[in-house]
């Protein structure tokens, strides 16, 4: 057998004979088992392809292990209190974690805590980065998300505290789930709430685009990779689909009845946790606080197949597989450091360092899409602009020469 | 011949003229003994009968032509003409729309002042009655007339055309500050002059002195006055242009609506609100993503580079903050110059500098205002700040040397006040409408232009030292006004209050927030006041909560959590009288609560019972979408005790909350218990399991002990009689509370689905009906409905029912069963009814053997008949119909026997058939299955 492409990993609140296992997307055979504690939930997230974290449920600490170690922790990252939701960046340079009202923020190739940001009033619920790991969203019990910039996060100015890019305020009841979707800073944020509404947002301008209002709270939300259908899971185990573009009806489409693209996938019965959506878009995985994920035929909108859990599913998601996983004797490229728990080391007197200079370097890529017509001007007058820019250089380099062999 | 000769000699006689004789006629001298009348042909002979004509019979192109005319007396008659054409017939406006506005605006320039009035009315007619849109096209001629007559060199046409600018700031303010680059020179130019040489008084920057303020000997009124007037009409354009823009970028941006807006939010593209079920049912689908997605939208924050080219200058208009800066350094010398000389006359009027006479006062509000605008004028909010900031390094002095010098200003007439701090004597003396000002409004105005100067950038102590002594009489008069007690009008109070919040987020101290905020307070707790007013006041109050998060001194204000704690009260008090003021104090106790703030949440704690009283609290009371808020507010609550879930247990069933919003409070406790999986966080465990259950107890039920009770002595008149086959009395409910009540089971039911282990959920629910209910004699019968539904669905197949609840459960199935056959309808209840029979079969059997046919009346019969062929017929209970065969046959044996013989009857044959297609069935069955 290849390697699997897709694999699902899950984890549950009861962790009995694992932590998080890991399935093959399409056959449901069961892989691998990461062992010890259990994971609380939104807080299961895999680091850079080669390490997979989880925050211990209602204990201080995160469970590290090497992708490849499935039976030993690679360390445990203690924190100053209970984590309740955890992600790392895209780009696998930074850890967030929700650490009761406040957001932690390491470094991963120094494990130095960069940040501490207490923007919300009430826990955190979720956090989750963009794509391009240039921003992230943070979700909480304050019916508030905050938008964070990543770059103005990390900046080493220490009077200005930093601020949420934007603050999404529209809902009345705690944040449960937040998807960002894919392009960068030009994506679109889903924020699921109890006040029985999801929102949809923009993330450049901060703006809300959509808000749909159901009959039940909803506990999780997912867009799929193309930003077709938004999925919504009620608490009452019901998995919404809706369509968010609108289909040209009169094309082979006439003998159905309900084909609006608007409807409910039904097998839950408890509150639907997580939702994940396969690469392709075919694809939907569930996980119920009654105790089985589900994994569903977007298309028919059937159940393909149950997996039976020991407790309340806390985290479902479906992941590129890493490299790694599967080859017992790789190694990963980096060595974690020790993550520290203040956010100067230098003042704890341990691993003092005098003269270094700390240099951060943001991840500031825009990616500038376009359509037609508008990308070739806007690429050919950045091409000019690096033109003029290049001019100037020549001149201020023509110049220097000039003054520095003057004769005189 | 001869006779030829004699004849030309009498030709020729010759007349003699004699001295004092009068002269005889010449043969040929005209009679002038008549008088001459001249015709006017103002109208037409004929009609035309193609267009409309005025009573003149003109028609709208010799209008038009006429006004080509040498005269001035046709020029206005045409254009008086045409005002008459166009009231009468106004489809003639549409047609010949450009050419009218084309002729109409060439003759503002006009040298005769009568038409140039015409004209002007002619213009207000035709802007009255043409929507902007459509005067758009044809603007860029207008305003090219207009500053044309802006800047003739008569002065006469130069007055009129500010009454032209009047009409069109009037009905196009958007038009016309679409372009404003030309007009705001054309304004410089009428009050002073572009100085050749650099003749400037103090050498700053070069080109900031290159205007000079002139006086122009010819005009009919005094300098002062004109100036006067220019400035108004500056003022109102600059209005114009700042309200333009404002429409442009969305109200968020601009700090004009600073309290207008709570959220903050108000985006140019308003955002879809949609809902699941009209999801579901709507026939077109929705677009979310506009061009795909690819290209954000105009209000995202990322910006590859600025949109308008730089270096096109000053002349680009006020796009730009360099722009805005460039404008204001030329005008705002020009402003104090007006000013000085202003107050130079009149001080030699008074003695006392700080009262002015009604014009000069009128003018320094105008430059006030006109100062205030510059700073809105900014195109966006970081470009303000550095606006305000350069002001202040320009212009602080000079505004502190003329402007606060004398502060505060009174009114010369009447001189024995010092301070117009009274708005009650100074409304008195306001007695010219339009051009007087009062002093408060100057004061007030003057507070905000003076406050804006205060920037954030110095945050440290020493910078503010220089501030403090002309900050110290503006807060002191800020203060006062709003303490005094009195009755502030709605736009002072808004100014006030704009300059308290600048005052209190750049000051930064305690003590200062709190005697400015006590200040408001004082207004805040006035009787009476207005809707708007207070609402003004409230979104004061909850913006600066708001804010707290980067101001420690406002969080730690005392005023403002004494202002939170005393919400809930109110709202309490205020009950159904004002929603949308309910509506206002809602937000802000969801915004505290939201943040766990600890007075709100104690005083919310202590006045819960009230707010959720299920006869008068404000959760009955309001419109539902504050209901809604008020159910949510219920998450937040610290402590949900006995006698709040009782409340709300009664608000779900009484049916004067939605059904849907019953199912959302039902499920908002469910999520705060500890039984549903979600943790609330800091504040689990306040609401005990016990209670909770309790909670769902009652709501299933649907009726309180003491209704139960009321209803077993009800009497005979409202519930139906007791017979063999209804062994209860049920109690019909309006089908309104039915459905309602069906709901709400459907929702508990649900939540107790979820608890946890079913068997010990189903245990405590039977103890529940066991102790409470199995006694009654008169039941509702929406309660026996949904206690039917609530076991059927909750009951687990390993756990064994009771004794007790199975036989009051067989009389409660019984009873609707008999109900429902004379109904007729309502398959969701025989539905209930058949699932809870399919799913306990002790209780069919419990059910059948409570037939005895032998305690029946005649009547009875047939529905007893009925009943047992609607079961029979009933798959899902076949086979357990099957399984008490023995019980049915003696039943139906007796029913023949009891039927005397009639057993042709159309109901005795429908039972026999049946019954034997069942038994044939199950023969067949048994015949299959031993053939396998």
């Amino acid at each position: 057998m290849s390697a699997p492409m897709e694999i699902v990993l899950s984890a549950d609140s009861a962790g009995q004979l694992w932590n998080c296992a890991v399935l093959e997307l399409h056959s449901g055979t069961n892989l691998l088992a990461y062992r010890g504690g259990n994971t609380s939930s939104r807080s299961l997230t895999v680091l850079n392809g080669e390490y997979i974290l989880g925050a211990q449920l209602g204990k201080n600490f995160i469970n590290v292990w090497e992708i490849q170690r499935k039976d030993q922790l690679q360390q445990k990252i203690v924190c100053p209190g209970i984590v309740t939701c955890l992600t790392a960046s895209p780009n696998g340079l930074y850890l967030v974690a929700g650490i009761a009202d406040a957001i932690y923020l390491w470094e991963v190739s120094s494990g130095n805590l960069l940040a501490i940001l207490s923007r919300h009033y009430q826990d955190l619920t979720c956090l989750r980065f963009s794509d391009d790991s240039s921003h992230f969203i943070s979700g909480g019990k304050d019916n508030l998300a905050l938008v964070w910039s990543l770059a103005s996060v990390v900046q080493l100015d220490p009077s200005h505290t930093p601020e949420p890019r934007h603050v999404l305020s529209r809902h009345s009841l705690p944040i449960t789930d937040i998807h960002c979707g894919l392009m960068g800073p030009q994506a679109r944020v889903a924020t699921a709430s109890l006040d029985q509404t999801v929102k949809l947002w923009e993330l450049s301008s901060g703006e809300m685009l959509l808000s749909v209002l159901f009959d039940v709270g909803i506990m999780s939300v997912t867009l799929d990779p193309c930003e077709y259908y938004l999925f919504c899971g009620g608490s009452d185990g019901g998995i919404f689909q809706v369509s968010l573009c609108s289909q040209s009806l009169s094309r082979d489409k006439t003998f159905q009845s309900d084909n609006e693209g608007n409807q409910v996938f039904k097998g839950h019965r408890n509150l639907v946790t997580c939702l994940s959506v396969s690469m392709d878009g075919t694809l939907l995985l569930s996980g119920s606080h009654d105790e089985t994920i589900r994994l569903w035929d977007i298309q028919s909108k059937q159940s393909v197949r149950s997996i039976n859990h020991k407790g309340p599913v806390t985290n479902a998601l479906i992941i590129p597989a890493p490299a790694n996983m599967f080859l017992p004797d790789s190694r990963p490229g980096i060595p974690l450091p020790r993550f520290s728990r203040h956010l100067n080391p230098s003042e704890q007197g341990e691993g003092v360092e005098t003269g270094g200079v700390c240099l951060r370097l943001a991840p500031h890529t825009q990616s500038v899409f376009g359509d037609g017509e508008n990308t070739k001007v806007r690429v050919s007058e950045l091409e000019e602009e690096v033109r003029t820019l290049k001019k100037v250089n020549k001149d201020l380099y023509d110049f220097s020469t000039q003054l520095l062999t003057k004769p005189s | 011949m001869s006779l030829c000769k004699k004849k030309r000699q009498d030709d020729f006689q010759k007349v003699k003229l004699k001295v004092g004789k009068t002269k005889p006629k010449a043969d040929n001298a005209t009679n002038i003994n008549f008088r001459t009348k001249g015709i006017n042909l103002t109208e037409q002979l004929k009609k035309d009968a193609n267009a409309p004509t005025t009573h003149r019979k003109l028609n709208i192109k010799d209008l038009l032509s006429q006004l080509h005319h040498y005269s001035g007396t046709v020029k206005q008659g045409a254009l008086v003409g045409l005002r008459e054409l166009l009231t009468l017939h106004p489809s003639e406006l549409d047609q010949h729309l450009s050419s009218l506005l084309s002729e109409a605006a060439a003759v503002f320039t006009d040298k005769d002042p009568n038409v140039r009035m015409s004209a002007t009315r002619l213009l207000r007619f035709i802007a009255q009655s043409v929507p902007a849109e459509r005067t758009s096209p044809f603007f860029p001629l207008l305003s090219a007339h207009l500053s044309c007559a802006m800047t003739h060199i008569e002065t006469g046409i130069q007055e009129d055309a500010l009454k032209v600018l009047d009409v069109l700031l009037d009905h196009y303010p958007a038009l016309l500050a679409a372009r404003p680059a030309l007009l705001l020179n054309n304004f410089l130019e009428l009050i002073s002059h572009r100085s050749t040489g650099g003749g400037a008084r103090k050498g700053q920057e070069g080109k900031g002195r290159s205007w000079a303020l002139s006086v122009n000997p010819n005009r009919n009124v005094t300098g002062q006055q004109w100036r006067l007037t220019v400035l108004l009409r500056l003022g109102r354009f600059l209005q114009a242009v700042v309200e333009e823009r404002r429409a442009e970028e969305g109200v968020a941006c601009v700090s004009g609506d600073m309290f207008s807006v709570l959220n903050g939010q108000g985006g140019a593209n308003a955002p879809l609100e949609l809902n699941w079920e009209e999801l579901t049912y709507r026939k077109g689908g929705f677009q979310v993503f506009e061009h795909s997605g690819a290209m954000p939208t105009p209000h995202s924050t990322f910006k590859l580079r600025p949109e308008t080219e730089p270096g096109a200058g000053v002349s680009e208009g006020l796009g730009t903050g360099e722009a805005v800066r460039g404008f204001a350094s030329t005008l705002v010398p020009l402003l104090l110059d007006v000013w000085v000389e202003a107050s130079a006359s009149d001080r030699s009027k008074t003695d006392s500098a700080h009262l002015l006479t009604p014009d000069a006062m009128s003018l320094m509000y105008q430059v006030l205002s006109i100062l205030q605008l510059l700073r809105k004028l900014a195109p966006q909010r970081e470009y303000q700040d550095t606006l305000d900031v350069w002001f202040r390094s320009e212009y602080l002095g000079d505004f502190k040397q003329h402007f606060m010098k004398n502060f505060p200003y009174g009114n010369l007439d009447t001189p024995k006040q010092r301070r117009k701090t009274d708005p009650k004597r100074s409304k008195q003396s306001t007695t010219i409408p339009g051009q007087t000002v009062e002093p408060l409004a100057l004061n007030v105005l003057l507070c905000q232009v003076m406050v804006s100067m205060v920037t954030l950038s110095q945050r440290e102590g020493q910078a503010q030292e220089p501030d403090a002594e002309w900050l110290m009489p503006l807060r002191g008069f800020v203060q006062e006004t709003l303490s005094s007690g009195a009755k502030l009008s709605q736009r002072h109070l808004h100014t006030l209050l704009e300059t308290v919040w600048r005052m209190v987020i750049t000051q930064r101290s305690r003590a200062v927030t709190e005697d400015l905020l006590q200040a408001v307070y004082v207004q805040y707790q006035q009787m009476n006041l207005n809707l708007q007013t207070r609402t003004l006041l409230l979104s004061f109050y909850s913006r600066l909560y708001l804010q707290e998060h980067n101001h420690t001194h406002i969080a730690r204000s005392r005023v403002l959590s004494r202002w939170l704690a005393a919400l809930p009260l109110q709202l309490s008090q205020l009950g159904h009288r004002n929603p949308a003021l309910s509506d206002r104090l809602l937000l802000s106790i969801q915004a505290a609560a939201s943040r766990g703030n600890k007075a709100l949440l104690n005083s919310l704690h202590t006045h819960a019972c009230r707010l959720y009283d299920p006869q008068e609290g404000s959760v009955v009371l309001l419109p539902a979408e504050s209901q809604q808020r008020l159910v949510q507010l219920l998450y937040f609550l610290p402590v949900m005790s006995q006698g709040l879930l009782a409340n709300l247990s009664r608000c779900c069933t009484a049916g004067r909350v939605s059904a849907g919003l019953a199912a959302s409070l039902i499920r908002i406790i469910h999520l705060r218990s500890s039984l549903s999986g979600w943790s609330v966080g800091s504040q689990d465990m306040t609401l005990r399991d016990v209670d909770y259950i309790s909670f769902l107890f009652s709501t299933l039920t649907g009726f309180s002990s003491d209704e139960l009770a009321t209803l077993q002595e009800a009497g005979d008149e409202s519930v139906l009689p007791p017979s063999p086959l209804s062994p209860l009395s049920l109690y019909p409910t309006p089908l309104e509370q039915f459905t309602h009540h069906w709901d709400v089971v459907e929702e508990v039911c649900h939540c107790l689905e979820t608890l946890g282990s079913r068997s010990q959920c189903f245990d405590v629910l039977q103890n529940g009906i066991c102790k409470n209910l199995t006694g009654l004699a008169v039941v509702p019968d929406s309660m026996a409905a949904g206690l039917l539904r609530a076991v059927a669905r909750l009951l687990d197949l390993s756990f064994l029912p009771s004794e007790p609840l199975l036989r009051f459960l067989s009389r409660c199935c019984l009873s609707l069963l008999s109900l429902l056959l004379t109904l007729q309808q309502d398959t969701a209840v025989w539905g209930a009814c058949v699932a809870v029979l399919s799913s306990i079969p002790r209780l069919l059997r419990l059910v059948l053997q409570s037939l005895r046919v032998k305690d029946l009346c005649e009547e009875e019969l047939p529905q007893l008949a009925q009943i047992l062929s609607l079961l029979l017929q009933h798959t899902a209970l076949r086979n357990h119909m099957l399984a008490n065969a023995t019980l049915l046959q003696h039943i139906i044996q007796d029913l023949t026997r009891y039927c005397r013989g009639e057993s042709k009857e159309q109901w005795m044959t429908d039972l026999l058939y049946c019954y034997s297609v069942t038994m044939a069935t199950h023969r067949g069955n048994l015949g299959l299955r031993d053939i396998y």
